[in-house]
């Protein structure tokens, strides 16, 4: 961590998030520089505040991993919007950003009355970023859903897994911690690119399911211009072998798998010699990509058999000295123990005052002149409310109690 | 709300020129790019991009014209077939990168060292050079020479270990997330980076990992690890309570399945599918008791979780939840997905439909939105593509012109930086470049 100048510094966010998608979006922002204000509410507090993973018994809204993890660095106000002097609030924060981001379903962006018509008229030169599950237009806008709802419509549940099998999905919310927030990122950047040239701001609707299906857009536009795609499991329709093995558990983990995509000839060869069967690569089943995958049960056969019989570390060790892509499918206290992501390194480990020391997901990007890294841990809730009111909105301390004493401010 | 329509006004990035360099991992940064105006010239060998190659093909169109990833992810691109192993190769690079704003790239340390193209020799030919790599790895680390495809990232970083059934393989993200996600995050650090160089006129390099662009993807596997010193195992999607809760997870319809989350607060929550089954069906056997007033006071994961862990409520309560649960399954056997999900959703219901990609491209929400864009290829025909992931109503995306074939812009690249036919000429035979167009 240093003090270098970042990307964003000066850049002014008004953060209208919760939950996944929107957060870890503005938490990018304040790792590149900005100035990051989460609007909270105690009365309906982001629901990751009150999820886990944290210390077991400790019902606090501020040790919550999920939560902490995709806030870092941000500033907290908890203001109730609903109320006439919250909203006028509100819409002192709106004039005072340069972009303001949403998440929340309209009708919430209703009850907040921060609809873009509202930003727009207090602020024209703003960047609002509305981002519901299905857009700001169309018979479907009001829809309703968290990730694992829209997991099922983009099309991660349909295409995910192995053919036959019931479509459970990816075991988490997926979109909403890359794709979305990463997708919003780029929206974003290029709306204060326009801004900063000619001082006007824009509105950017996105829809969620938008930005879900274009990275799932391989299989769609197959399907869309007379090219099938079916579900792959764990293989790739242009390579074999591709996919995941169970290695032996003498020594290791008992739930051990060794993945490995042979994506050139070259990469087919050094397996086959690697796994001491040369051979492989004469057998007419095997000889072009073509007829492996032709013959790919048979040949997914022989590699299992191989693994099986493995250490997964010392596989993957000789199979990496050959070239080949491999890996181990690793588990999480393996991610962050393990020693590439220690020595680029990726996890940051801050202080916060309630969760103690704690890992953090490392920048999404890195910047070799402006750094993107995470210089505080998550804002307890509210933790700015005085900061905020006396050194942005200009209320007096005494101002700043009297709302508090009122419920406005927290 | 005034749209502005996307051929009438030049995109952010219509100042920026960028080269393209990457291999299929990067394809998507290029094309995000390109999506926003930049004038995106993908470069490649002379033997073509290794994408060129791959299933499935689009039908009827010539090799190495039909790859649909290929196809797909380099739209609005002008593409130049050049051989960067040959010295007079990586002069013409050198000499299109001085007209350049943005290098993408995915050289590991060492390829870049046997191309001899340092960071001192780019920056003299492009000083405020925005130089961005998108690797496996990243360029540093104790992995960063070692060979990377997708789904070894969805092996190392923890995200495909979460995936699958407890008794089967763990299993990958469907099409390349690990190729999107570093792709997507390179996109934004170059906008970033963008914005600097806007600000203070200097470059900088610009650094994604595959790896580490699906780290965020383990949601709570890497707190759980930190916090609780547990590892979150795959569960065949149902979850980690331990117990099946009614209204939480896939059942299946009578074309398919659908995802059903009834079980917070959010939205209408179980009483919303009690509501919806009573809708389509006219009565359910849950408007009666037991279970009517069981559902009223309790259904959802909080309280049924307090319930579970009480030893002397939880016998009763597992056997009214397995009635409650198998009258949910019923209802969705009897109905069409779609029908229970937009019909759900019209009641706040967190219900939706598990959609196929023809389900998408049948998508009235798409439709009434416009998201599709066609496009005329004058090789491969009338072509239909995904629509852009966000909608910029003053600077929107743009899907300009096909993707290029093998080499089709050489010639008019090279003499945009000032290389005569003649020079050209002599280049090709050498095999120096390709594509003759």
């Amino acid at each position: 961590m240093s003090n270098r100048p970042r990307a964003l510094d000066g850049l002014k966010v008004l953060d209208l998030t919760w939950f996944g998608a929107g957060p870890i979006a503005t938490r990018a922002l304040a790792n590149m520089g900005a100035d990051v204000i989460r609007v909270e509410t105690a009365k309906r507090p982001d629901g990751l505040r009150v999820v886990g993973p944290r210390p077991p018994g400790n019902p606090s809204l501020n040790v919550g991993g999920y939560y902490n993890n995709f806030n870092a660095e941000k500033r907290s106000i908890t203001i109730d919007l609903t109320t006439e002097r919250g909203h006028d609030l509100g819409l002192d924060l709106v004039r005072w950003a340069d972009v303001m981001m949403t998440n929340m379903t309209m009708r919430a962006v209703r009850q907040i009355g921060m609809t873009w018509e509202a930003v727009q008229a207090a602020n024209p030169r703003i960047v609002a970023m509305y981002q519901p599950m299905q857009g700001l237009t169309g018979p479907h806008t009001e829809f309703v859903g968290f990730g694992a709802v829209l997991s099922a419509v983009c099309g991660v549940n349909g295409l995910a897994g192995f053919d036959g099998a019931p479509p459970i999905g990816v075991g988490t919310n997926y979109p909403d911690y890359v794709v979305n927030p990463m997708h919003a990122v780029i929206a974003l950047l290029a709306a204060v690119r326009h801004q900063r040239k000619t001082g006007q701001g824009q509105l950017i609707d996105m829809s969620q399911l938008e930005s879900s299906v274009a990275a799932l857009s391989t299989p769609v536009f197959a399907e869309a211009n007379g090219a099938g795609y079916p579900r792959q499991g764990n293989r790739v329709p242009y390579a074999a072998p591709h996919g995941a093995y169970r290695t032996g558990e003498a020594g290791d983990r008992a739930d051990r798998w060794l993945v490995l995509a042979c994506l050139e000839e070259d990469q087919w060869q050094a397996t086959a010699s690697t796994m001491g069967h040369a051979e492989w690569t004469t057998d007419t089943r095997f000889r072009s990509v073509a007829s492996r995958k032709a013959n790919e049960d048979a040949l997914d056969a022989l590699v299992a058999g191989w693994a099986e019989k493995q250490h997964g570390q010392t596989a993957l060790t000789a199979l990496q000295a050959a070239g080949v892509p491999a890996g181990l499918v690793l588990w999480a206290s393996e991610v962050l123990a393990d020693p590439h992501l220690k020595g680029r390194p990726y996890y940051a480990y801050l202080d916060h005052s309630e969760a103690g020391l704690r890992a953090y997901d490392g920048p999404p990007v890195r910047l070799s002149a402006t750094p993107v890294e995470i210089r505080r841990a998550a804002p307890l809730i509210g933790e700015h409310t005085m900061e905020i009111a006396t050194g942005i909105l200009g209320l007096s301390a005494d101002e700043a109690a009297a709302l508090i004493a009122e419920q406005v401010l927290h | 709300m005034t749209m502005a329509h996307e051929t009438d006004v030049p995109g952010v990035l219509s100042d920026l020129r960028v080269l393209d360099l990457t291999r299929p991992i990067g394809h998507y940064a290029g094309r995000l790019l390109a999506d926003l105006g930049a004038d995106v010239v993908k470069v490649e060998p002379v033997d073509g991009d290794p994408a060129r190659r791959w299933a499935p093909l689009l039908p009827d169109v010539p090799a190495p014209e039909a790859s649909v990833s290929f196809v797909l992810l380099n739209a609005n691109k002008r593409g130049i077939a050049l051989d960067l192993e040959d010295e007079r190769g990586r002069a013409l690079l050198l000499r299109l990168l001085a007209t350049a704003d943005v290098l993408l790239e995915s050289w590991t340390p060492a390829e870049r060292a046997r191309l001899h193209l340092t960071d001192e020799i780019l920056r003299h030919a492009r000083p405020d050079l925005i130089h961005a790599s998108v690797t496996g790895w990243g360029t540093s680390g104790p992995y960063a020479e070692w060979a990377y495809a997708d789904i070894v990232a969805n092996a190392m970083s923890g995200v495909m270990t979460l995936a699958g059934f407890v008794d089967g393989p763990p299993e990958q993200l469907p099409d390349h997330q690990g190729h999107h996600a570093v792709s997507i995050n390179a996109a934004a650090g170059v906008l970033a980076a963008l914005l600097h160089r806007d600000a203070t006129g200097a470059g900088q390099v610009v650094e994604a990992s595959m790896l580490e662009s699906l780290l965020m993807a383990e949601e709570t596997a890497m707190q759980q690890a930190d916090i609780l010193g547990t590892d979150r195992a795959r569960t065949g999607g149902q979850g980690a309570l331990g117990f099946k809760m009614p209204g939480l997870g896939i059942y299946k319809t009578t074309d398919g399945h659908a995802y059903a989350m009834c079980t917070g607060n959010a939205g209408s929550g179980f009483p919303g599918l009690v509501q919806l089954i009573r809708t389509l069906d006219g009565a359910s056997p849950l408007d009666d008791e037991p279970y009517a007033s069981f559902i009223a006071t309790s259904m959802n994961t909080a309280q049924i979780t307090l319930l579970m862990a009480d030893p002397a409520r939880a016998p009763q309560v597992r056997d009214l939840l397995a009635e409650i649960e198998a009258e949910v399954v019923a209802f969705f056997a009897r109905h069409p997905k779609e029908t229970v999900y937009v019909r759900g959703q019209e009641l706040r219901v967190l219900v939706g439909a598990v959609n196929g990609p023809r389900d998408i491209l049948a998508s009235r929400q798409l439709a009434a939105r416009a998201w599709w864009r066609e496009i005329e290829d004058p090789l491969r025909g009338h072509l239909r593509y995904p629509g852009f992931p966000w909608a910029l109503a003053g600077t929107p995306a743009s899907l300009r012109r096909p993707a290029p074939r093998l080499g089709e812009h050489t010639d008019e690249i090279l003499g945009e930086a000032g290389l005569g036919a003649g020079e050209r000429t002599l280049l090709r035979a050498a095999g120096v470049i390709g594509g003759a167009w």
